[in-house]
């Protein structure tokens, strides 16, 4: 924890960056200096955000292969050739997905990890994970498996995994994009303490309202250039369409979809029931958002809903036609040659005669329609499972978390396809933490908390949410 | 910034976790590398005499440790019934398929492919002792993946295979994933319109799960790779703790292997062929005490030396 005021920690010098195989580059002519306190990075998904933070601890280019040119520093260390081993002692790299990054069960294993690589001796270790857990506030996690911690819990472990090794420079790619709204203003915070603790913390970040007042500086990377200052940030009223005021009301015993007195959850018997005694319903074209704290059956609610998950109890209504689900990580799904293939597959399984090209052109897709899916960025990724999911007029439509990972484009063309569809007479639910996305689409927003619903009234979103500024 | 974030929850569950653990099992923990030598001395056991007695000494001897020492919230009971699926085949594949042996129990039609022919109780037992001998292997190394922690068992590798012991900790940690995804994707594909219909449709699904975990794995490494992973020489956050109980359990799985290795070795009788004429396996009473001695890891022993010898067991 060197305060070292003033004096820069990483420099790139004319720096691009091609990944192995690819003729244009990620990075283009990048010219940087990081110094101590806060860096946020801003710019859309597949700008070369994930990329640039790479370069920081050397996996780009040493673990992804590809060519560099330009002249790169990072405290003193060359990362284009220091051995990463050896750099991640100066920069540290914290990762989107919190599953992905984890080698142990538990938590002080899991902080530890790094220094076994090391090899330090034990007394030294232990030292160190208790410091890096009480400099994040995570010192009551200890005994802890890491399956039983929340988002945020576990994203704040895999940060102290990496401040063990006393990096001057953490950076950190999405982190707060797989987490709840609590968990995210935990690890917000933690950032801060760190960079007013001395030293360079740099998060890429799509929702960057939250730490924006507290940041030293904000760079922008888009299409590989990075420029300084941040792009400005609309919130989504300012893009999306408006909707006209409240929208028809439900009409009034003639729901598309209902939930009665639904019990659900995984069978067997010692398991507790999910969801307890709930009815729901919605209507043709009105939009339904789902909120409330990870694992409080916002999923199980909606594969309930999409017949995936059959009730333990009760009964469950759908519209006649098609109903189309967006999974959590949808990117999973994809395994086709191309976007449009993905999308052409859904149109033709579901016997509907539409051309997969106005879907893909409302997604924003006409560019990447003859990319490799799993090519992309995740949030260009996000886009096309969505395109593929939601093709063929869907008359339900679930979304779980459709904007985890997105960047403010792939948002607005949610919001717009969500227009088409529920113009269209298309009921949509959607599931999210998003709750700027709630306020804008939502024509009720309904909050599950211990299995039980509870609607809100429209507006009321807001009111919790510095971050949305309450526009209704 | 640290103010303590939902103390009530955290604490309390941190502080329970561990006793949870100590009320279920009878004593503190045992030491990973004893563990991993009682696992390899339990198969070398069970795979090193085809006597059903000895294996299924070894099968109960086994589940009695796995129960013993499982820790909540893990399950005995999908193992368990995978395991005696699998024995029950390799009794019956034999059965249908030995056609050797003098007590017949009843005839298929010489006509049937392979399985035409008498069935003996001589073909059934044998392959009883076939699947015996997988169920008391399968029991032996159960509390590897049961009962320790993916860091356990990197702890318990000897330093020129720690390496092997993450890659296999890690994949272990991915396995959840795997399940999930699978799910997720076949869930996904069901609600764009794909119908399970033979074995090629399943493409669909186990294409993009397999792809997905391929990524994962990617992901994994690099994440290791940026804490330093491939530094050089390793240590172990945790303390070895190797005490008398892990060498009261060490040697007595130690004396069990050697004593069937040994006696394998100087041909003394201790297989079981049932053909041509079933008869009761053979049972030399050290080579059972050798069993029983497996069992050490089930009974509370006393931590110091000076206490009294483990004689509750027999």
């Amino acid at each position: 924890m060197s305060a070292s005021t003033g004096t820069r920690l990483a420099r790139l010098e004319h720096v691009s960056y091609w990944y192995p195989n690819q003729d244009e580059p990620s990075l283009r002519e990048v010219d940087l200096e990081i110094e101590p306190g806060l860096t946020l990075i801003a710019g859309d998904s597949g700008g070369g955000k994930s990329t640039l933070l790479r370069l920081f601890d050397g996996l780009v280019p040493q673990f992804h292969g590809g060519r560099v040119s330009g002249r790169a520093e990072v405290a003193g260390l060359d990362p284009f050739r220091t051995p990463i081993p050896q750099l991640a002692q100066r920069a540290g790299l914290v990762f989107q997905d919190v599953e992905t990054q984890s080698v142990y069960g538990t938590v002080e294993r899991e902080v530890a990890f790094g220094l076994e690589n090391l090899g330090l001796p034990r007394a030294e270790m232990h030292d160190r994970v208790d410091e890096a857990m009480a400099a994040l506030g995570i010192e009551s996690l200890v005994g802890r498996r890491l399956e039983t911690l929340s988002g945020g819990e576990r994203q704040r472990v895999q940060l102290a995994a990496v401040l063990v090794l006393r990096p001057q420079l953490v950076a950190l790619d999405e982190p707060t994009s797989q987490l709840d709204p609590e968990g995210a203003a935990a690890l917000l915070a933690a950032c801060l303490g760190l960079a007013a603790g001395g030293r360079a913390v740099v998060v890429a970040e799509h929702r960057l309202e939250t730490l924006s007042p507290a940041a030293d500086r904000r760079l922008t990377v888009e299409g590989g250039r990075v420029t300084l200052g941040a792009a400005e940030l609309p919130g989504l009223s300012g893009v999306a369409p408006a909707r006209p005021p409240a929208g028809d009301p439900v009409p009034a015993g003639e729901p598309a979809w209902e939930l009665r007195d639904v019990v659900a959850g995984p069978a067997g018997r010692s398991r507790e029931p999910v969801l307890h005694d709930l009815s729901l319903a919605g209507g043709r074209g009105e939009v339904v958002a789902l909120l409330g704290p990870n694992g409080s059956g916002k999923t199980t609610l909606l594969r309930t809903l999409a017949g995936l998950l059959p009730p333990l109890a009760g009964t469950v209504r759908r519209p006649a036609g098609r109903t189309a689900y967006l999974p959590q990580n949808p990117g999973a799904l994809l395994h086709l040659p191309t976007v449009r293939a993905e999308v052409a597959l859904t149109l033709r399984r579901t016997g509907s005669g539409e051309s997969p090209e106005p879907i893909l052109a409302a997604f924003g897709l006409d560019l990447l329609a003859d990319r490799y899916p799993r090519d992309l960025s995740s949030g260009e990724r996000q886009r096309a499972a969505l395109a593929a999911t939601v093709a063929g007029s869907p008359t339900l439509v679930l979304l779980d978390e459709p904007t985890r990972g997105m960047d403010r484009a792939a948002r607005r063309s949610l919001a717009a396809a969500v227009e088409t569809l529920t113009a269209g007479g298309s009921a949509v639910v959607l599931a999210t933490h998003d709750t700027e996305l709630a306020a804008e689409l939502a024509d009720r927003t309904i909050e599950l908390r211990g299995g039980l619903a509870v609607e809100r009234a429209r507006g009321a979103v807001a009111d919790e949410t510095p971050l949305s500024g309450g526009s209704r | 910034m640290t103010g303590p974030p939902a103390p009530s929850r955290a604490t309390a569950a941190a502080r329970t976790d561990p006793a949870s653990r100590a009320t279920r099992a009878p004593h503190a923990p045992l030491a990973p590398r004893a563990w991993l030598v009682w696992s390899l001395a339990a198969v070398t056991v069970a795979l090193v005499t085809d006597n059903p007695v000895y294996r299924g000494l070894v099968a109960l001897v086994a589940l009695n440790v796995l129960l013993t020492w499982l820790p909540p919230g893990r399950r005995v009971r999908p193992l368990a019934v995978a395991v005696l699926v699998a024995a029950t085949l390799a009794a019956l594949i034999n059965l249908l398929a030995g056609h050797t042996g003098a007590d017949v129990i009843a005839r298929l039609p010489e006509r049937l492919p392979l399985v035409g022919g008498p069935l003996t109780l001589e073909s059934l037992a044998f392959g009883g002792a076939i699947g015996l001998g997988l169920v008391a292997a399968l029991f032996s190394v159960a509390p590897l993946s049961l009962v320790l922690e993916p860091h356990d068992v990197v702890d318990a590798m000897p330093a020129s295979l720690e390496r092997t012991g993450i890659a296999v900790a890690t994949s272990l940690n991915l396995v959840s994933g795997f399940g999930r995804t699978f799910t997720e994707v076949r869930d996904a594909q069901r609600m764009r319109g794909w119908k399970p219909a033979g074995l090629r449709s399943w493409n669909e699904v186990l294409v993009p799960v397999i792809l997905t975990a391929i990524e994962d794995s990617v992901r994994l490494a690099e994440a290791m790779e940026a804490r330093a992973f491939g530094a050089g020489r390793r240590t172990s956050y945790a303390a070895s703790s190797f005490g008398a109980r892990e060498a009261v359990v060490v040697a007595a799985a130690l004396a069990a292997a050697t004593l069937f290795v040994g006696l394998r070795i100087a041909g003394v009788a201790m297989d079981w062929y049932p053909y041509p004429t079933i008869s009761l396996p053979p049972i030399h009473p050290l080579l059972v005490l050798a069993c029983l001695g497996l069992a050490l890891p089930a009974f509370p022993l006393p931590t110091h030396r000076s206490a009294a010898p483990p004689g509750r067991s027999a």
